[in-house]
């Protein structure tokens, strides 16, 4: 009888950080579909590219640098994702290519691979794209199809317009919420990144704490300063941002204190680049900013253990 | 609402905690064919053997008398022979001293001196007995019951507990004491409580155990200053410092123990166990386990104390495939054994059989800061961060940080989607830190 | 470290051992702003190098001289005048580099390498190894100038040194020529030499 030895526990969780990831994908499919319903084939190519190319570099980079290969654990495929959607749909196939490489290799393996990123990956990499090629990356493109029964007809392909965010009172609230509007791929069907958010709640990969303190903060802070925050919230990358990219496990705060502090900060820059800065959408430098922050705040929020109580008299 | 504490987990909850197997099994006795008692069951000194070789004993005989203030003497948990007093390598780090006895199957007790009935046996002399029964803290731990219940210079306990959680995953020992033998339960709660002169006792039981729950309230009915409590069932609700969280409100402070915060818990075997030494006069020879796991009959079995653990499986049917690995008590703070020849002592309240598949470990992987752990310690330590400091050998910091606080409950190790070994490193940084004083 | 004492010994270890940007990161404000193409690049390296040498020499020959206490005044008067001599040499010879640094030249005054090298080495060394310890510095800060501006110009330009490189089809990528660009670029390179760097240690350790 050839026993193992090992210290307890004997059994463990059914989670590993596959199923984890593998989750997030799962959610991430109503946005996904929405998007390629919307935008078109084209829109399907740039999402492709950005996940294949992420695997890719991750694999090659785990390989030329002699470390276990950890692409089974879907978080390249995660972050390729993400970086897709958040490009609009007429990108040019190297963009994604270029963000992918910035994403895995820049921001998280030369940092030390997954769990030691100081910044969200994808959204650096999406920073870096914007402020590299600020033409392709600022000219939103029409839907060429339309979600639900609206009014608003499908636009004729490669139809650009501007961000829904500089006339939010332009689009109807039911647009904003199901994608007939202009936009990156994934950020336009609120109503799918609602589902997603759903699912993820259930299953129990985030919790409620940051989609909702983040999404609350910048509603009330608009509705505070005179504008409009049911268009706020519909508009623009904050949905998107708030429920798949600030709930980044790595780049936010352990407790959830922390979180809120975290997700009230992002809601608050986000308001305040959106009403008074020159850029029409702050998502992406609130979420950065408070990215950085997350250190400090972890080391602010240390929770009160059990048994810090005086000794009974 | 049900009582509970902060943080905790639901292991195997898909599979109802591993219990549905056993919980429907009533108690059954198990004769063994011999038996090899160690003399350091207990924390505290192991015992010094007053038997040799070629020694006649009888069933509750004393075997081993007890060494040092917390010491406990030893029992022959079957009459017979003793075949050899000798040295053999156990679980712990040093090899142990063991009595084996052949048992002669006649079951012939030694002169048994009862105390009294619960309600009248004389209060003063309730903890000597204790002592003399050789009882010791059945739920795991092994910590003298008499030397629980006399409480040093300027402390003070006003209330009494009984643990009937059985948090653990597999065991259902106690909840068919609770169910079988209520009587013999709340007997010893009543014996405790007037031995250490407290007016208020707790029976705490899991809301997944509700006929047991019934069965307590039952017998407690008329009891004076005994009730029964049910809390929410969640891992670790069985360890002393949450139980008392969720049925008290108090904490027990950091660094201290259970009697700083004026409370007191006992397992219920314990109890029933005192129940017996006081009413019936009969030492602690025998105690209920739950064999369970890839067994062809899973059972909770009366078992004499030093059983070999393979004759306990054998008298559950038998392993039902080839064993991967087997562990002594349940699968969150189980230990492992290297073999199935050693006995089972006092304070084993399960032998659980693995199957091979089941006993492959998942290699660790990069953590991902999921703060899975921060939510899970039932402590709200921060996992995460004292395992970084373990990894860089900061034991310094990691005690600055209160590791020394954490339980050693494994919750943070199951929950951990990256598989790292996160209890196992505190337990090495708590020993690391007591042992160079840091 | 074994002391240099020849000639090419102090060169080499200004280029390469203790190149000023990549091994002493020194002098990185300069860095950033001029090397927004390899032209420029040259140009500063070039014009740092001037000075560097001219005021080792200068302060070498009256290191003796110089009282300890007001040294650090001495020196930033030296460095001054061969600052100023170089922006008027630039000024008039090549404008176009007078417009591209700009404000950058007269910083050369306060750029680290050259009053680190003044303090460190020429205050304390012959005039012979000291003219090596400018050269040797001067270079190594134009070579890796010369490396960051080169990429920061193909990738932010398509262009090296003014020629279209990679067509008409390549499109820019603006960060490379703005601020944050060049702070990445540069913290990469500094990865590879270290890491380069390492292996070329750990090599020379596994052979003694």
């Amino acid at each position: 009888m050839n026993l193992r030895l090992s210290t307890g526990p004997h059994l463990l969780s059914r989670e590993s950080t596959q199923t984890l990831m593998l989750d997030v994908l799962i959610a991430l499919i109503p946005t996904t579909a929405a998007g390629i319903y919307l935008f078109g084939s084209r829109a399907a190519w740039v999402l492709a590219v950005a996940v294949i190319s992420a695997v890719v570099f991750e694999w090659l980079w785990q390989k030329l640098t002699r470390q276990p290969v950890r692409v089974k654990d879907l978080s390249a495929v995660v972050t390729g994702l993400i970086l897709g959607l958040n490009l609009p749909a007429q990108a040019p196939l190297w963009m994604p290519v270029i963000g992918s490489l910035i994403a895995i290799v820049l921001v998280k393996q030369l940092f030390g691979g997954i769990g030691h990123n100081f910044l969200n990956p994808a959204l650096l990499a999406r920073g870096i794209l914007l402020a590299s090629w600020p033409a392709h990356m600022s000219v939103y493109y029409l839907p060429t199809r339309v979600l639900g029964a609206t009014s608003v007809a499908p636009a004729a392909d490669m139809t650009s317009a501007a961000t829904a965010l500089l006339r939010p009172s332009g689009f109807a609230p039911y647009d904003l919420l199901m994608g007939n509007i202009p936009g990156t791929i994934g950020e336009v069907s609120k109503i799918a990144i609602l589902i997603g958010l759903l699912y993820m709640l259930f299953v129990g990969t985030v919790t409620w704490h940051v989609p909702v303190v983040f999404a609350g903060t910048t509603v009330l802070l608009t509705w505070i300063l005179g504008g409009d925050p049911l268009a706020s919230l519909l508009s623009g990358g904050l949905l998107f941002g708030a429920v798949f990219m600030a709930t980044d496990y790595v780049t936010n705060p352990m407790t959830k204190r922390g979180q809120v502090v975290f997700a009230a900060g992002c809601g608050l820059i986000v308001t305040v680049i959106r009403l008074y800065g020159s850029y029409p959408e702050g998502v992406t430098f609130a979420i950065l900013l408070m990215n950085i922050l997350t250190p400090l705040i972890d080391r602010l929020t240390v929770r009160r253990i059990y048994g810090m109580v005086k000794k009974h008299a | 609402m049900r009582l509970s504490f902060k943080g905790g987990i639901h292991p195997l909850r898909e599979r109802h905690e591993g219990k549905n197997a056993s919980k429907g099994q009533p108690i059954r006795a198990y004769i063994p064919q011999s038996v090899c008692i160690p003399m350091d069951m207990h924390i505290g000194a192991p015992s010094a053997p007053v038997v040799a070789k070629g020694d006649r004993v009888k069933m509750g005989q004393v075997i081993a008398t007890a060494v040092g203030g917390i010491g406990i003497p030893v029992h022959a948990s079957v009459s017979g022979e003793v075949v050899a007093v000798s040295q053999k390598q156990l679980l712990g780090k040093n090899p142990s001293t063991c009595v084996e006895i052949r048992n002669d199957l006649q079951d012939e007790w030694t002169e048994l001196t009862p105390l009294g009935e619960a309600e009248t046996a004389p209060a003063e002399r309730i903890i000597q007995a204790v002592r003399d029964a050789g009882i010791c803290g059945m739920g795991g731990a092994c910590f003298p019951t008499h030397a629980k219940m006399s409480l040093p210079e300027g402390k003070s306990v006003d209330t009494v507990i009984l643990n009937g959680a059985e948090c653990e995953t597999f065991l259902t020992s106690d909840h068919r004491l609770m169910l079988e033998e209520p009587g013999r339960v709340v007997d010893g709660l009543r014996l405790i409580m007037r031995a250490m002169k407290v007016s208020r006792g707790f029976i705490a039981v899991e809301e997944n155990k509700m006929d047991a729950v019934k069965a307590m309230q039952e017998a407690a009915r008329g009891r004076e200053g005994v009730s029964v409590v049910v809390l929410k069932t969640k891992y670790p609700q069985g360890g002393e410092k949450q139980l008392i969280e969720a049925v008290t409100g108090r904490q027990v402070p950091s660094g201290g123990l259970p009697m700083d915060a004026h409370v007191n818990v006992f397992n219920v075997g314990t109890a029933a166990a005192v129940a017996d030494a006081v009413i019936l006069g009969r030492p602690l020879v025998s105690r209920v386990t739950t064999v369970t796991g890839c067994v062809k009959e899973p059972a909770n079995l009366l078992l004499r104390i030093g059983t070999p653990v393979q004759e306990a499986i054998d008298a559950a049917g038998g392993c039902s495939e080839e064993p991967g690995k087997v562990f002594l008590g349940g699968s969150m703070t189980g230990i492992a054994m290297p073999d199935t020849s050693m006995p089972m002592t006092k304070a084993n309240n399960g032998i659980v059989v693995m199957g091979q598949k089941e006993a492959v470990v998942a290699p660790p992987t990069p953590c991902i800061r999921c703060a899975r752990c921060l939510a899970a310690c039932p402590i709200r330590l921060n996992p995460q961060r004292l395992k970084e400091l373990c990894d860089q050998q900061d034991y310094a910091k990691a005690k600055k940080e209160h590791v020394m606080d954490c339980i050693v409950c494994g919750a943070c190790s199951y929950v951990c989607p990256a598989k790292l070994e996160l209890s196992p490193a505190f337990k090495e940084a708590k020993d690391k830190i007591t042992a160079r004083r840091i | 470290m074994r002391e240099n004492k020849t000639f090419r010994g102090v060169f080499l270890n200004g280029v390469l051992n203790e190149n000023p940007t990549f091994r002493l990161v020194l002098g990185v404000c300069p860095t950033l702003a001029s090397t927004t193409s390899a032209t420029n690049s040259i140009g500063m390296g070039l014009a740092a190098t001037f000075v560097l040498v001219g005021s080792n020499i200068v302060i070498s020959m009256l290191r003796n001289l110089i009282p300890d206490k007001v040294r650090i005044p001495a020196y930033i008067v030296v460095i001054s005048t061969f600052v100023t001599i170089v922006q008027m040499l630039i000024q008039a010879f090549v404008p176009s580099l007078y417009e591209a640094l700009g404000l950058f030249i007269p910083l050369i005054v306060v750029n680290c390498i050259i009053l680190a090298r003044a303090e460190a080495f020429a205050g304390k060394s012959s005039v012979f190894l000291s003219a090596a310890d400018g050269f040797g510095m001067g270079l190594g800060f134009t070579g890796a100038l010369l490396l960051i501006g080169a990429v920061r110009e193909l990738l932010g330009n398509g262009t090296l040194f003014g020629n279209n490189i990679l067509g008409g089809g390549f499109e820019p990528m603006l960060l490379a020529v703005m601020a944050p660009g060049g702070f990445i670029l540069f913290g990469l390179i500094l990865g590879i030499v270290n890491a380069i760097t390492d292996r070329i240690s750990a090599r020379k350790g596994a052979k003694a």
